[in-house]
């Protein structure tokens, strides 16, 4: 086969960048630097995926994990103390553990890797690999996925539309109090109010 | 063989990459004046002197960016760009990237721009771009999920995930008449991906600017030939999709197929000057209350015709 080289060629490459940027995950200082070179690496497994002909699985890695990656780096800047993520920070905690964790997991993966017995024949060529991957995966609980599936997309949308601004309840703005300049204050940048009764309280 | 699978499509793509975005900038040019808006140049050489004027200005620095992503991100998308012509069948046999799961691949790239386009806000470090970034985000995930339907819709009667079939399953009746909700959702997807016209939010002129605020010479001219590139992948996405693709009488499909592209785009370059630019917060109330139940109809229709 003539292409074999080409392949092996673009497996070892994609292989190395995988594992090279897996590493800079933890060697890079920002959350958003490490959710794209998560990314990176997920993007040369789907690629490498492709190589191996899963071609639904290759491809639905890219979007699944482009989509996802973006929403993880977006929530850990939210609730990081580190804003828009371009301070610098460490990325690593529990160092003496997941060194151990690391080691041990690699050994298992490797001697899987190593020891275990692959299937060797070659596909039929007109397998239809989405069906199969499908059956595979939910076999005789397609139906209850299915439906499960819409139900939750009806649920987003409901949340949408209830948590829009121009709501069943009307429009989100009105009657809000912006918070306080300090706990338990004042709202800030409301109307001074009329204090000539002394009190504060306008009890007549 | 190899000029049929491999010279000629890709030929073609490169025209397509290079030509489509001029194509994009006149036609928008023409359909500026059309609203009587003054154009100080011809539209035919307006696009290139614009282009010389960026390629000649000195790159600024902002304060510690992210070196990599700044560098890169403009690049990024134009790649995209450029993935997302590669999938479009020009014929039966001239399919540059012709894989069973193209229109999934389609939709990864979709997904992957929202990830670029916040890449070059996010790594200026400065604020109006990183606002531009985030802006885009929060909005571009509300839009890639009604491109999923509507191209989930595409793929049912052609029960392929693939490209060609799908121009194929279309031999009897275009798409667009079809499922008559796919076509125009999917152009205003593709508007809202290229921050153009109504939804020019990311890079809009309340952010000076947006995402490229911060942006100048030859990366600004890469990153705004990239935004005219991806809509002209947007274009021909959606000839094929939904306007038959190669499928015409007369002519070759290639040339079918460029000037159903060329159509689109001049339809989209109209209705980018039609409308004003939205509010974020309406955009996105649009979005899911108004356009991804009308994405859901869109397919319950393909759905149902599926099965008839």
């Amino acid at each position: 086969m003539s292409g074999s080289l080409f392949v092996d060629i673009a497996f070892i490459l994609l292989a190395l960048f995988a594992v090279y940027t897996g590493w800079r995950v933890f060697r890079t200082d920002s959350m958003v630097r490490a959710s794209f070179f998560l990314l990176l690496s997920f993007i040369a497994v789907g690629a490498i995926m492709l190589l191996l002909s899963a071609m639904y699985l290759g491809v639905a890695m890219f979007f699944m994990m482009g989509v996802e990656m973006m929403v993880m780096a977006l929530f850990m800047v939210m609730f990081m103390m580190n804003p828009a993520g371009l301070n610098p920070m460490m990325m690593v905690h529990q160092h003496k553990l997941s060194i151990g964790a690391g080691i041990v997991s690699f050994v298992i993966l490797g001697a899987m890797a190593l020891l275990a017995t692959f299937p060797d024949q070659p596909l039929p060529a007109d397998l239809k690999e989405v069906q199969s991957l499908g059956e595979e995966l939910l076999g005789d609980s397609m139906l209850i996925f299915e439906s499960a599936g819409v139900v939750l997309l009806a649920t987003m949308i409901g949340v949408v539309v209830l948590s829009s601004q121009r709501g069943r309840f009307g429009s989100a703005q009105e009657g809000s109090m912006p918070p306080g300049l300090e706990p338990g204050g004042d709202p800030a940048g409301m109307p001074q109010e009329d204090d000539d009764d002394g009190g504060g309280h306008h009890c007549h | 063989m190899i000029l049929d699978q491999l010279i000629w499509p890709l030929l073609l793509v490169f025209a397509a990459l290079v030509i489509g975005p001029y194509c994009l900038v006149v036609l928008d040019g023409l359909a500026a004046r059309s609203f009587g808006l003054a154009q100080a140049q011809s539209v035919w050489i307006s696009p290139l002197s614009r282009a010389t004027w960026l390629l000649k200005q000195q790159t600024n620095m902002t304060e510690a960016p992210d070196q990599w992503g700044w560098r890169l991100a403009p690049a990024l998308y134009l790649s995209l760009a450029a993935i997302g012509l590669a999938l479009v069948p020009w014929s039966r046999d001239w399919v540059a990237t012709d894989i069973v799961t193209s229109l999934v691949l389609w939709g990864s790239v979709e997904a992957l721009a929202t990830v670029v386009i916040f890449l070059q806000g996010w790594s200026a470090n400065t604020h109006l771009t990183l606002i531009g970034a985030y802006r885009y985000v929060a909005l571009g995930l509300s839009y890639i999920l009604i491109s999923m339907f509507v191209l989930i819709g595409v793929a049912l009667p052609a029960e392929s995930l693939a490209l060609t079939q799908v121009v194929a399953s279309q031999e009897e009746l275009w798409n667009v008449l079809r499922q008559p909700l796919g076509l125009p959702l999917f152009l205003i997807v593709g508007l809202a991906i290229t921050f153009r016209g109504p939804f020019n939010l990311a890079d809009s002129t309340d952010l000076a600017g947006g995402t490229s605020a911060d942006v100048s010479g030859p990366q600004r001219l890469v990153w705004e030939f990239a935004r005219s590139a991806m809509l002209v992948a947007f274009s021909g996405i959606a000839t094929t999709a939904f306007l038959g693709g190669w499928l015409g009488p007369w002519l070759p499909g290639p040339l079918w197929v460029a000037l159903k592209m060329l159509a689109v785009l001049a339809v989209l370059a109209w209705l980018s000057r039609v409308f004003a630019r939205i509010t974020p917060e309406r955009c996105v109330s649009l979005m899911w209350v108004v356009l991804l139940p009308l994405s859901f109809i869109d397919l319950i229709w393909a759905g149902v015709e599926a099965l008839l």
